[in-house]
């Protein structure tokens, strides 16, 4: 206590000075990149509600930019629906006059990546949709480009999506120009392999692949990949079919898991499609 | 309040040491703005407030230059308990006098930090601080003046009571 009265009391001054400085040459002592290290913490705490304002307006322009991007797609895809609506009109006419079965389209529930599988060979990860927005084991995962998987696992509000890249997932696949029908099996990273497709089959690099909808695993299609090497192999009787897939499935983060069918004659996507549209015209006058 | 102004004073002051200083530097000699911020501030305080308030501007110009963290929150800690110390009760209030405490700090503030930055290698010391020093300090001097000058003609309830900001 005489010792802390003797500092804090009778000699404040010396004592404030001796402990600041005595801070300053601890700061000095340390090495060069623990220097740094704190220097940049404690700058990037001073500056953290000058960055968050910069990022926000950095964003805002990001979000312009993208506005307009998009706006110009609407556009483009609103001229696109109507010539679409006349083709779907006369397809109706079409396949009554022939008498054909009634077939459907699909739904699709956005959904987002929460999580990833660390495993090399068992390639999964999680989104953020499960049984309670009516998600159910088998549904096809598809992304902007194809096809990346199907649901494995379903929890209350998030689902685990097996992807293509696993060994025990092979998909019945039909090439878009010659109507060839293979099975689609992974290699490595985003190779796979057609099998089953015999040395007479018409398939040429740089053919689409769909999903044939047989075996009903997987919906009719969806673009699945496309085929990058044809080799012909002496020792076997079928073809050495390389093929690349639609969707870098290393980097995914926003996915549609098909959850449905819905009728051609069901307007409900055009009215959505139409009311938004009407709204953004509202908005630009 | 006068918490507040201070920390925008002290962060304008430390913008423009990084932005615009080194472009009026004439020979390579440039004002210290942020000696001249800590004369203003602690002139008129006690020696304890101005140790910190001189440690504490010290580290944020050291933030601006991280390989030497510490220097000179050392020696502008040291300046703000000199200049509080002996310079505001003693020295009268005049541009002569004031101008002298500015010139004095300002080489105080240099003799450590040439000393840590040479490793107190005497020969660097010695040549930086007659090839440098003097001529920064004297530019800081006139610098230091014009501005203690300018915040004498501010309004009065923009200024604290005996003269500092």
């Amino acid at each position: 206590m005489q010792i802390l009265s003797f500092l804090f009391e009778k000699h404040l001054e010396k004592t404030v000075l001796a402990v600041v400085m005595a801070l300053s040459v601890f700061m000095l002592t340390r090495s060069e990149e623990s220097q740094l290290n704190s220097a940049r913490a404690v700058s990037s705490f001073l500056l953290y509600p000058v960055d968050k304002v910069e990022e926000y307006f950095n964003s805002l322009e990001e979000l312009r930019e993208e506005n307009r991007e998009l706006r110009e797609i609407a556009v483009s895809l609103y001229q696109e629906q109507e010539r679409m609506n006349q083709f779907r009109s006369e397809r109706i006419r079409l396949r009554r006059l022939l008498e054909m079965r009634e077939d459907s389209f699909f739904e699709f529930n956005a959904c987002e990546v929460i999580s990833r599988s660390s495993n090399r060979f068992h390639h999964s990860l999680t989104v953020d949709k499960g049984g309670a927005e009516g998600i159910r084991v088998g549904m096809a995962v598809v992304g902007y480009r194809g096809l990346a998987g199907r649901v494995t696992q379903v929890f209350p509000h998030s689902s685990r999506v097996m992807l293509l890249n696993n060994k025990s997932i092979s998909v019945s696949c039909q090439d878009k120009r010659s109507r060839v029908i293979g099975i689609l099996n992974w290699e490595r990273g985003n190779l796979f392999r057609l099998d089953f497709i015999g040395r007479e089959e018409d398939v040429l690099v740089g053919d689409t692949l769909l999903t044939s909808g047989l075996g009903r695993i997987f919906p009719q299609g969806f673009p699945v990949g496309t085929v990058f090497r044809v080799a012909e192999d002496r020792a076997e009787l079928s073809l050495n079919v390389g093929v690349l897939s639609m969707m870098d499935l290393g980097i995914l983060e926003e996915l549609f898991i098909v959850t449905g069918g819905r009728d051609w004659d069901s307007d409900a996507v055009f009215e959505q499609l139409e009311a938004i549209m009407s709204k953004d015209s509202i908005r630009g006058m | 309040m006068y918490f507040v102004r201070t920390l925008i004073a002290a962060c304008v002051v430390f913008v423009l040491q990084l932005t615009v200083v080194h472009r009026i530097a004439v020979g390579g000699a440039s004002p210290d703005m942020m000696l001249i911020l800590l004369v203003v501030l602690v002139l008129d305080r006690k020696p304890v407030a101005a140790v910190i308030i001189g440690f504490l501007l010290g580290y944020l110009q050291d933030l601006g230059n991280a390989s030497f963290l510490g220097m000179n929150a050392l020696a502008k800690s040291l300046v703000g308990y000199c200049i509080a110390r002996f310079g505001g009760d003693y020295l009268p209030d005049n541009v002569i006098f004031r101008g002298v405490l500015i010139f004095s700090a300002c080489l105080i503030n240099d003799l450590v930090v040439l000393n840590i930055s040479s490793s107190f290698n005497p020969f660097d010391v010695l040549t930086s601080f007659f090839r440098y020093s003097l001529i920064s300090a004297l530019y800081t001097v006139v610098v230091g003046i014009l501005i203690l000058k300018l915040l004498h003609l501010l309004p009065r309830r923009m200024v604290r009571q005996g003269g500092s900001y």
